[in-house]
Protein backbone atom coordinates (compact mmCIF):
# COMPACT_ATOMS: atom_id res chain seq x y z
CA UNK A 1 0.00 0.00 0.00
CA UNK A 2 1.55 3.54 -0.86
CA UNK A 3 2.08 5.36 2.19
CA UNK A 4 0.42 8.43 1.80
CA UNK A 5 -3.11 6.37 0.93
CA UNK A 6 -3.42 7.00 4.34
CA UNK A 7 -4.52 10.13 2.78
CA UNK A 8 -7.77 8.08 2.16
CA UNK A 9 -8.57 6.18 5.25
CA UNK A 10 -6.68 8.14 7.87
CA UNK A 11 -7.32 12.26 6.52
CA UNK A 12 -10.38 11.57 4.73
CA UNK A 13 -12.98 10.41 6.25
CA UNK A 14 -12.07 12.75 9.39
CA UNK A 15 -11.15 16.06 7.56
CA UNK A 16 -14.27 15.69 5.50
CA UNK A 17 -16.46 15.72 8.61
CA UNK A 18 -14.59 18.76 9.87
CA UNK A 19 -14.69 21.09 6.30
CA UNK A 20 -18.02 20.18 4.95
CA UNK A 21 -19.87 20.89 8.62
CA UNK A 22 -22.43 23.34 7.37
CA UNK A 23 -21.88 24.90 10.97
CA UNK A 24 -18.21 25.09 10.73
CA UNK A 25 -18.64 27.26 7.69
CA UNK A 26 -15.29 27.08 6.23
CA UNK A 27 -14.80 27.75 2.46
CA UNK A 28 -13.41 24.85 0.55
CA UNK A 29 -11.58 27.91 -1.96
CA UNK A 30 -9.84 29.45 0.86
CA UNK A 31 -8.39 26.19 2.46
CA UNK A 32 -4.64 25.68 2.26
CA UNK A 33 -2.65 22.87 3.33
CA UNK A 34 0.19 23.74 4.97
CA UNK A 35 1.76 20.79 6.58
CA UNK A 36 1.45 17.00 7.27
CA UNK A 37 2.70 14.64 9.20
CA UNK A 38 2.54 10.63 9.19
CA UNK A 39 4.01 7.74 11.11
CA UNK A 40 3.46 4.30 9.80
CA UNK A 41 3.33 1.96 13.08
CA UNK A 42 2.37 -1.31 10.70
CA UNK A 43 1.08 -1.84 7.52
CA UNK A 44 -1.94 -1.70 5.89
CA UNK A 45 -2.91 -3.86 3.38
CA UNK A 46 -5.83 -4.75 1.19
CA UNK A 47 -9.10 -5.44 2.02
CA UNK A 48 -8.21 -4.08 5.85
CA UNK A 49 -11.05 -2.23 7.73
CA UNK A 50 -9.61 0.90 9.56
CA UNK A 51 -11.27 3.89 11.86
CA UNK A 52 -9.83 7.16 12.15
CA UNK A 53 -10.25 9.56 14.62
CA UNK A 54 -9.42 12.98 14.84
CA UNK A 55 -9.44 16.09 17.26
CA UNK A 56 -8.23 19.71 16.83
CA UNK A 57 -5.53 20.57 18.95
CA UNK A 58 -5.01 24.08 18.27
CA UNK A 59 -6.50 26.96 16.75
CA UNK A 60 -4.92 30.65 16.07
CA UNK A 61 -5.88 33.27 14.18
CA UNK A 62 -3.30 36.13 12.55
CA UNK A 63 -3.40 38.60 9.62
CA UNK A 64 -7.16 37.32 8.79
CA UNK A 65 -6.37 33.48 8.43
CA UNK A 66 -7.10 30.79 11.14
CA UNK A 67 -4.89 28.48 11.50
CA UNK A 68 -6.35 24.87 12.61
CA UNK A 69 -4.04 21.78 14.11
CA UNK A 70 -5.51 18.60 14.00
CA UNK A 71 -3.95 15.32 15.34
CA UNK A 72 -5.53 12.08 13.77
CA UNK A 73 -4.97 8.01 14.79
CA UNK A 74 -5.97 5.51 12.57
CA UNK A 75 -6.63 1.81 14.03
CA UNK A 76 -7.40 -1.43 12.59
CA UNK A 77 -9.97 -2.91 15.04
CA UNK A 78 -9.29 -6.78 13.75
CA UNK A 79 -5.84 -6.54 16.19
CA UNK A 80 -6.41 -3.07 17.52
CA UNK A 81 -3.20 -2.30 16.08
CA UNK A 82 -2.56 1.37 15.40
CA UNK A 83 -1.53 1.58 11.47
CA UNK A 84 -1.22 5.68 11.17
CA UNK A 85 -0.48 8.55 13.47
CA UNK A 86 -0.73 12.17 11.45
CA UNK A 87 -0.74 15.88 12.22
CA UNK A 88 -1.83 18.69 9.95
CA UNK A 89 -1.77 22.06 9.61
CA UNK A 90 -4.99 23.53 7.69
CA UNK A 91 -4.61 27.34 6.78
CA UNK A 92 -8.30 29.14 6.28
CA UNK A 93 -8.35 32.19 4.57
CA UNK A 94 -10.88 34.68 5.20
CA UNK A 95 -12.95 34.89 1.63
CA UNK A 96 -11.71 37.59 -0.36
CA UNK B 1 14.29 -5.15 -2.58
CA UNK B 2 15.85 -4.77 1.12
CA UNK B 3 16.49 -1.65 2.99
CA UNK B 4 20.16 -0.51 2.53
CA UNK B 5 22.42 -2.27 5.45
CA UNK B 6 22.77 0.32 8.56
CA UNK B 7 26.52 -0.34 8.24
CA UNK B 8 26.55 0.69 5.05
CA UNK B 9 24.50 3.87 5.62
CA UNK B 10 26.92 6.67 6.29
CA UNK B 11 26.02 10.17 7.21
CA UNK B 12 25.59 12.48 4.19
CA UNK B 13 24.44 9.72 1.87
CA UNK B 14 21.66 10.72 -0.80
CA UNK B 15 18.55 9.82 -2.03
CA UNK B 16 18.97 8.64 -5.66
CA UNK B 17 17.62 12.12 -7.29
CA UNK B 18 14.03 11.67 -8.15
CA UNK B 19 11.62 13.63 -10.55
CA UNK B 20 8.46 13.54 -12.20
CA UNK B 21 6.72 15.93 -14.41
CA UNK B 22 3.01 16.46 -12.67
CA UNK B 23 0.65 16.92 -15.33
CA UNK B 24 -3.46 17.73 -15.01
CA UNK B 25 -4.17 14.31 -15.83
CA UNK B 26 -2.39 13.48 -12.79
CA UNK B 27 -4.04 15.96 -10.53
CA UNK B 28 -7.53 15.12 -11.96
CA UNK B 29 -6.80 10.96 -11.39
CA UNK B 30 -5.05 11.82 -7.40
CA UNK B 31 -8.47 13.60 -6.96
CA UNK B 32 -10.16 10.43 -8.05
CA UNK B 33 -8.02 8.11 -5.62
CA UNK B 34 -8.43 10.94 -3.05
CA UNK B 35 -11.27 12.13 -3.00
CA UNK B 36 -9.97 15.56 -2.56
CA UNK B 37 -12.07 17.22 -5.37
CA UNK B 38 -11.47 20.86 -4.16
CA UNK B 39 -11.90 22.62 -7.64
CA UNK B 40 -8.98 24.61 -7.06
CA UNK B 41 -7.17 21.46 -8.11
CA UNK B 42 -9.40 20.48 -10.91
CA UNK B 43 -11.18 23.36 -12.20
CA UNK B 44 -8.53 26.17 -13.58
CA UNK B 45 -11.75 28.89 -14.15
CA UNK B 46 -12.70 28.59 -10.47
CA UNK B 47 -8.62 28.63 -9.26
CA UNK B 48 -8.33 31.83 -11.21
CA UNK B 49 -11.21 33.37 -9.50
CA UNK B 50 -9.61 32.71 -6.26
CA UNK B 51 -6.37 34.37 -6.57
CA UNK B 52 -4.31 31.23 -7.89
CA UNK B 53 -2.38 31.14 -11.53
CA UNK B 54 -4.66 28.09 -12.26
CA UNK B 55 -5.16 24.94 -10.75
CA UNK B 56 -2.32 23.74 -8.21
CA UNK B 57 -1.41 19.50 -7.20
CA UNK B 58 -2.59 18.57 -4.30
CA UNK B 59 0.43 18.87 -1.68
CA UNK B 60 -0.62 15.17 -1.02
CA UNK B 61 0.31 14.29 -4.29
CA UNK B 62 3.42 16.15 -3.89
CA UNK B 63 4.17 14.04 -0.57
CA UNK B 64 3.23 10.69 -2.46
CA UNK B 65 5.78 10.98 -5.37
CA UNK B 66 8.67 12.33 -2.34
CA UNK B 67 7.61 8.66 -0.19
CA UNK B 68 7.90 7.11 -3.53
CA UNK B 69 11.33 8.46 -3.82
CA UNK B 70 12.57 7.60 -0.07
CA UNK B 71 10.68 4.11 -0.53
CA UNK B 72 12.38 3.56 -3.39
CA UNK B 73 16.12 3.82 -2.15
CA UNK B 74 14.67 2.41 1.04
CA UNK B 75 13.91 -0.97 -0.45
CA UNK B 76 10.07 -0.37 -0.21
CA UNK B 77 6.99 1.43 1.13
CA UNK B 78 7.26 -1.57 4.49
CA UNK B 79 10.72 0.48 5.43
CA UNK B 80 9.04 4.12 5.57
CA UNK B 81 8.34 4.77 8.95
CA UNK B 82 7.29 8.41 9.01
CA UNK B 83 7.44 11.40 6.65
CA UNK B 84 6.22 15.08 7.63
CA UNK B 85 6.71 17.84 5.46
CA UNK B 86 5.73 21.57 5.23
CA UNK B 87 3.72 22.49 1.78
CA UNK B 88 5.47 26.02 1.33
CA UNK B 89 5.05 26.91 -2.60
CA UNK B 90 2.24 24.71 -5.45
CA UNK B 91 3.26 23.02 -7.55
CA UNK B 92 1.75 23.79 -10.50
CA UNK B 93 0.57 21.39 -13.83
CA UNK B 94 3.35 20.94 -16.25
CA UNK B 95 5.80 21.37 -13.17
CA UNK B 96 8.47 18.66 -12.51
CA UNK B 97 9.05 17.61 -8.79
CA UNK B 98 12.28 17.09 -7.95
CA UNK B 99 12.89 15.06 -5.12
CA UNK B 100 16.16 15.11 -2.04
CA UNK B 101 16.49 13.54 1.04
CA UNK B 102 19.89 12.95 2.96
CA UNK B 103 20.91 10.90 5.74
CA UNK B 104 21.17 12.89 8.80
CA UNK B 105 21.72 10.07 11.66
CA UNK B 106 21.15 6.54 11.92
CA UNK B 107 20.56 5.24 15.25
CA UNK B 108 21.44 1.76 17.31
CA UNK B 109 18.40 0.37 16.04
CA UNK B 110 19.15 0.70 12.34
CA UNK B 111 16.72 3.34 11.96
CA UNK B 112 17.92 6.18 9.50
CA UNK B 113 16.89 9.91 9.60
CA UNK B 114 17.02 11.77 6.56
CA UNK B 115 15.82 15.39 5.69
CA UNK B 116 13.75 15.23 3.12
CA UNK B 117 12.51 18.10 0.79
CA UNK B 118 11.57 19.07 -3.46
CA UNK B 119 11.76 21.52 -6.01
CA UNK B 120 10.29 22.50 -9.17
CA UNK B 121 11.73 22.61 -12.08
CA UNK B 122 10.63 26.57 -11.80
CA UNK B 123 13.26 26.71 -8.93
CA UNK B 124 10.31 26.84 -6.24
CA UNK B 125 10.89 24.94 -2.96
CA UNK B 126 7.62 23.21 -3.06
CA UNK B 127 8.51 21.13 -0.02
CA UNK B 128 10.23 22.44 2.90
CA UNK B 129 10.96 21.67 6.64
CA UNK B 130 10.69 17.84 5.63
CA UNK B 131 12.10 14.52 7.54
CA UNK B 132 11.60 11.13 6.95
CA UNK B 133 12.64 7.80 9.17
CA UNK B 134 13.63 4.59 7.54
CA UNK B 135 14.34 1.59 8.46
CA UNK B 136 17.57 -0.30 7.68
CA UNK B 137 18.34 -3.30 7.33
CA UNK B 138 21.04 -5.70 9.70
Amino acid sequence: MPPTFAAVYCLGPTLAQLFMDPEVGIDLAGLIHGEQSFEWPAPVHPGDVIDATAEITGIDSKRGMTFVRLAMEAIRPADQTVVCRATSLMIVRAPA
Amino acid sequence: MTAPAASDVAIGDGVTPYSRTVTQEHINAYADASGDHNPIHVDPEFARSVGLPGTIAHGLLEMGILADAIASWAGGNANLLSLSCRFSKPLLPGDTIICTGTVVSVDDAGVATLEVGASSDRGDRVLTNGRATVRLSR
